[in-house]
């Protein structure tokens, strides 16, 4: 009896501490969260070598020397491919990377329905309906302060890359590539290959993490070859410029692999 | 069931069922100093196009944190002549600098540099002339300890606070608590230079309205925006290191040599990197209020905009070392002009509209003033 009224007892208070930390914790979802995560880790070469903004001096194709100071570029407009074709594409990202600010070269995209891809594609660069905006409206990586935006009607600086040409008399290097207008637009998108047998699993609770190179010498080399020595001064939207995008865009990226964590 | 293990069970449900209260409740208990009210947070108004301010997650503005900071900008006491304050290099009617080339400390010693203007400082990633400090609470503590500065440690201005009656009742309004700390010191002084916001000049009117400027302001304001192609656009660079909205470089924290000299007596960056590539470059501090703030560059070597734009356009030294590639290739003239050669009208309409990034209000405002 004595027995009986202790468990009963017992179970009362179980009831009430159950009780008070349903009312402690965040509202709890019973069914399965159905989205994760995604890291993009960018690592920047020029060749064989990493890039650094410390005079080190790089080598083209054709031999000509370079080194770089200034290195930054947007990423947005992130899509990811599954084995079956179908796509998720991320809303709302718009993420500046500066080669000189390490917490930048990576990136996280929440919210990511799980499931495996086997595909990544970026435009390396804003889309016209952000980068026309007034510039009062942008806001975080966009806004005009971060130092990658022209004005109101040229809007932002997509690429930026600047250096000395060493093999040249140590004639500038300056690339600054942007515009949206035709004929001259340089929205572009980098759909890297994907390495065969590599699946991005995205799970819940999982922060799987690709992997890209970023090779540089690509701006100046691939579809159109253009030499450092007469690489011209005049970095508005330009014929030139729509060159470089075209470059970057088909030969810049490269996924070297796919991390679980 | 056992008696003793159902007993065992409802104790630890029961010390469980504690824990869990506890967790739930607030603070509790009575402790002999009753715990100061919370501060009220500080409600920061972020201007139009500005970009989200830069505010330590451990340092939360709030208006008695803020009203705090005021005072100490403006106590001599953190001097160790108790003859100066933050307040006295950096004057409100100067934009908050001190119209010298060259600060000088309470020794009458004058500094390599001049002292900086705190417009907009609450959009800096990067502090000091050459990137030294990445915070303010950081960067707050060297000019009250430096020698040529106000040359006291900051522990002995603390103390000198702890001994007022002054002081202790407003650490504890802002704070919590009516122990005076380094760390403290330093929080309240950076929360009142985050309120110096300056964004009501005719350039901010002008920028959300499109209407407002003279022709020759508007043709300043292209200038100052346009990327020279040479032989094709004119223009005068300007943006590419000032950025909008702040018109600086503070807020994406970059470094620029401007051609002022051949060889460097101050290498600025590249003190503080080592990087040979970074001698000669300093921070494109913000031309907001510029009206105010003359003698101009890290050394003040020019008294007036007119050499300024003199030296943009026709005096910048081009074999610099690590001279910016946009002042190294924007050449209007081509193939013959060797610099930036901008026009006497050109510079007119280029002046004509960095005088529009005045903000009279800004240097009047009693919530900035002196409270002693």
């Amino acid at each position: 009896m004595k027995n009986r009224f202790l468990f009963t007892a017992g179970l009362g208070v179980l009831a009430a501490a159950a009780g008070l930390l349903g009312g402690c914790k965040k509202d709890a979802d019973s069914s399965e969260p159905t989205v994760g995560t995604v890291a993009l880790a960018l690592e920047h070469v020029a060749g064989p070598k990493a890039v650094a903004l410390n005079g080190t001096t790089y080598q083209t194709a054709s031999g000509e020397t370079f080194s770089i100071n200034t290195l930054e570029y947007y990423i947005s407009n992130v899509v990811f491919t599954k084995a079956d074709g179908s796509t998720y594409a991320a809303p709302g990202v718009y993420h500046l990377v500066d080669v000189s600010k390490p917490s930048t070269t990576s990136l996280t995209i929440s919210n990511v329905p799980v499931g495996d891809y086997a595909g990544v594609k970026f435009v390396v660069g804003v889309d016209s309906t952000a980068t026309k905006a007034d510039p009062l409206s942008l806001t975080g990586d966009l806004n005009p302060a971060n130092n990658m935006y022209w004005v109101w009607n040229t809007g932002h600086i997509f690429m930026k890359l600047e250096g000395t040409v060493t093999s040249a008399g140590n004639k500038a290097l300056t690339a600054h590539i942007g515009g949206y207008r035709a004929p001259y637009s340089a929205i572009v998108t980098a759909a890297p290959a994907w390495p065969s047998g590599t699946t991005l699993q995205v799970r819940a609770g999982q922060a799987p993490q690709v992997h890209l190179v970023a090779n540089v010498l690509s701006l100046f080399d691939g579809v159109t070859h253009l030499p450092l020595s007469t690489f011209p001064t005049a970095m508005q939207p330009s014929a030139t410029s729509v060159q470089v995008a075209r470059n970057y865009a088909a030969g810049m990226f490269s996924v070297k692999g796919v991390q679980a964590n | 069931m056992s008696l003793r293990t159902t007993c065992l069970l409802v104790s630890t449900l029961l010390s469980a069922l504690g824990l869990v209260v506890a967790s739930c409740q607030k603070g509790g208990g009575t402790e002999p100093d009753a715990p100061a009210p919370a501060p009220t947070p500080y409600t920061l108004t972020v201007p139009p196009g500005f970009p989200a301010p830069i505010i330590p997650a451990d340092n939360p503005l709030t208006n008695e944190g803020v009203a705090l900071g005021r005072m100490l900008f403006y106590e001599k006491a953190l001097s160790s002549t108790g003859t100066m304050a933050c307040g006295s290099c950096h004057q409100q009617s100067k934009a908050f600098t001190d119209g010298r080339a060259l600060a000088v400390g309470v020794d009458g010693v004058a500094n390599p540099r001049g002292a900086m203007s705190l417009t907009n400082v609450l959009w800096s990633s990067a502090f000091d002339w050459d990137g030294a400090f990445a915070t303010l609470e950081a960067q707050a503590q060297h000019p009250i300890e430096n020698p040529i500065e106000l040359h006291q440690s900051l522990a002995a201005g603390v103390a000198k606070l702890q001994a007022t009656s002054t002081y202790p009742p407003l650490y504890r309004a802002a704070f919590g608590t009516s122990t005076i700390t380094n760390d403290l010191t330093l929080k309240a002084l950076a929360q009142f230079e985050r309120t110096l916001i300056s964004a009501n000049s005719r350039y901010d009117k002008f920028i959300t309205s499109r209407t407002g400027f003279t022709a020759d302001e508007q043709a300043g304001l292209q200038l100052y925006t346009t990327h020279i192609a040479p032989g094709v656009v004119r223009g005068a660079e300007c943006f590419h290191c000032h950025t909008q909205p702040l018109m600086s470089s503070q807020y994406a924290g970059q470094f620029f040599n401007n051609g002022l000299d051949l060889t460097f007596a101050d290498t600025g960056r590249g003190a503080v990197t080592g990087l040979a590539v970074d001698q000669g470059k300093f921070i494109a501090p913000t031309l907001r209020n510029l009206v105010f703030t003359a003698p101009y560059m890290h050394d003040g070597r020019f008294k007036t905009l007119e050499e300024v734009l003199d030296h943009y356009s026709d005096h910048v030294q081009m074999a610099s070392p690590n001279l910016d590639n946009n002042l190294i290739q924007g050449l209007n003239n081509p193939p013959f002009g060797t610099h930036m050669d901008l026009t006497a009208t050109e510079k007119r309409q280029v002046i004509a509209f960095l005088k529009t990034l005045t903000d009279s209000s800004f240097v009047a405002d009693k919530r900035f003033a002196d409270p002693h």
